[in-house]
């Protein structure tokens, strides 16, 4: 714009901003590429004197080698990904039904089952676990892989809700009436018109569920130790005395966030993100 | 298949409350239950009578903590205030090749959970690590000295690179719907590029800005990982630290279920005012 003079001098200090943006996002990334490659990293040098591939094919089950003396991920990325899977349908096939009510009828009590759903991002959820820890210790789901996926199932439902009827509320109710002027029934209506229309919204949030499951350490932190071991609690097992496989297993979880990001980031509102991690 | 049944039937029950039940019930059984159950078992001592016990053991122990929690919360919610929205500024008046780079890094940390950004500040903020390495090597420091950040700095350093891309994001799409008139206008009756900022483009995105500072404030107040895995059980420590202590060490759910409800009474304000919001939205 015409009034922002001193090119130079702003030019200087958006140069400054990008290099320093640079230095605060990807330091701390560059930190975990470098622990997870480092052989020998004697202090003080800048940079590992040694590098090694060894912990990124241990971990990933392709070698094994007991000089390292590391466990593989392979079964905690499988767990994970078990429990992930299990997580989607399930809260998928709550949240759908729901957030369609929520966005196509006039509920009486709609204002207080809205409150329900706001609720876990409003109040601090450890407390919420804690209490649910002592009512599964009852039920005997208490570090069981069941046990994991109800709370993982807890904390993608909020989001499954939200942005299913944000997308339900999206498609106008005029779509599913021209069909039923034309003889449908209410399913056909649904079946063939709504929900052909809705399913990028939904893809969307199953997807959102699904990263969230794979991510989530706080719940499962209180109801799964010490027998469900997630890949997020096996990355909080090894960072204190193993450097490097905590390093590889936090870039192993990087990689679907960021893709993620990407593609999710032209459907995204920006208040879905306040509940993750 | 209910639905149709009971459609069939001709019964009075709106077809909505089978689509509504099992979620609502789901919700009712995992969040109400236990969000009702913390409240009142912070109020019962070990034998289930009332007392105040738990509260005045949390009291003497972690009011310390307590007050740590408060002020991390306030100066991180602060910073983040003050940087995300001169950040957002700065992408709405200017838009090159730089602000095009920067706004798509500023969204590389949206999704990273607080677990992998917890590994990554425990070995760059390391006394060893290279935050440190790389300022010895510009001769700011002296690495025999190294900055000791396993503390309040390096906890906010990890919410802020956190926080910042969050707060950003969502301040981003009010301050775009901003249209150029209004600063055009302001401009030809000579307005300073400050004055449009302080008397137009923030007042404008007022509300946006206040949710996600809410967001950001209670996120802060509730996040376990970040300052288990930095800071763990040195003191001062975060409330939520505590929580699992008095939980995996103790089994007390007594102190445990006190802690909470202070950590509820910490976001009560801003909790008010998102739900606030929110229900006013879907209205």
């Amino acid at each position: 714009m015409k009034w922002i003079n001193h090119k130079l001098f702003l030019k200087t200090i958006e140069i400054i901003l990008l290099v320093l943006s640079f230095l605060m996002i990807f330091g701390p990334m560059m930190s975990l590429v470098l622990w997870s490659v480092a052989q020998k990293w004697y202090w003080p040098h800048p940079l590992p004197q040694e590098i090694t591939f060894d912990y990124w094919k241990q971990a990933l089950g392709i070698q094994k080698s007991l000089a390292i003396g590391a466990v593989s991920i392979v079964p905690a990325f499988f767990l994970s990904l078990g429990i992930a899977v299990v997580t989607v349908l399930v809260a998928m096939a709550l949240a759908v039904p729901a957030g369609y009510a929520l966005a196509k009828y006039r509920i009486p009590f709609g204002t207080l089952v809205m409150f329900l759903f706001l609720m876990p991002n409003a109040f601090p959820q450890q407390p919420i676990f804690v209490n649910i820890l002592q009512m599964f210790t009852r039920l005997r789901l208490a570090g069981t892989i069941p046990g994991v996926i109800l709370v993982h199932i807890l904390v993608g439902i909020v989001f499954g809700v939200w942005i299913t009827s944000a997308t339900f509320r999206s498609i106008p109710p005029s779509m599913e009436e021209a069909a039923r002027s034309v003889g449908a029934s209410p399913f056909t209506a649904f079946f063939r018109i709504t929900l052909p229309l809705a399913a990028p919204g939904l893809l969307a949030s199953s997807v959102f569920v699904f990263i969230t499951s794979l991510d989530e350490f706080t719940g499962t932190f209180f109801i799964g130790l010490p027998f469900v071991n997630t890949l997020p609690l096996t990355l909080y097992s090894s960072s204190g005395y193993n450097m490097q496989f905590a390093s590889v297993i936090a870039l192993i979880l990087l990689v679907p966030s960021i893709l993620f990001m990407f593609l999710i980031q032209r459907v995204l509102k920006a208040e879905y993100v306040g509940g993750m991690g | 298949m209910t639905v149709t049944t009971v459609r069939r039937k001709g019964l009075s029950v709106p077809s909505y409350i089978f689509l509504l039940a099992p979620a609502v019930i789901f919700m009712l059984l995992m969040y109400a239950y236990p969000f009702i159950a913390s409240i009142i078992r912070s109020f019962l001592d070990k034998s289930g009578s009332f007392s105040l016990t738990n509260y005045i053991k949390t009291l003497d122990l972690y009011l310390k903590d307590i007050v740590f929690t408060f002020s991390v919360t306030l100066f991180n919610t602060t910073l983040t205030a003050i940087l995300a929205t001169l950040i957002a500024v700065y992408f709405r008046i200017r838009q090159n090749r730089i602000t095009r780079i920067l706004s798509a890094l500023y969204k590389l940390p949206l999704f990273i959970p607080f677990v992998v950004v917890a590994q990554m500040m425990n070995s760059f903020l390391a006394p060893h690590g290279l935050l440190n390495i790389g300022l010895a090597q510009l001769g700011l420091i002296n690495l025999e000295k190294p900055l000791q950040l396993f503390n309040f700095a390096g906890l906010s350093f990890g919410f802020i690179w956190k926080q910042i891309p969050f707060a950003v994001l969502i301040m981003h799409g009010g301050f775009q719907m901003i249209d150029n008139s209004y600063i055009e206008a302001a401009r030809s009756a000579g307005a300073g590029m400050l004055k449009v900022i302080i008397r137009i483009l923030v007042p404008m995105n007022k509300s946006s800005i206040l949710v996600s500072l809410v967001l950001v404030y209670s996120q802060i107040v509730g996040t376990f990982t970040l300052p288990y895995m930095l800071i763990g059980g040195k003191i001062p420590t975060t409330i939520t630290v505590d929580i699992a202590h008095r939980v995996n060490y103790f089994r007390d759910f007594g102190v445990a279920n006190a802690l909470g409800v202070f950590s509820y009474l910490l976001v009560l304000l801003t909790a008010w005012y998102y739900l606030k919001t929110k229900l006013g939205e879907t209205k």
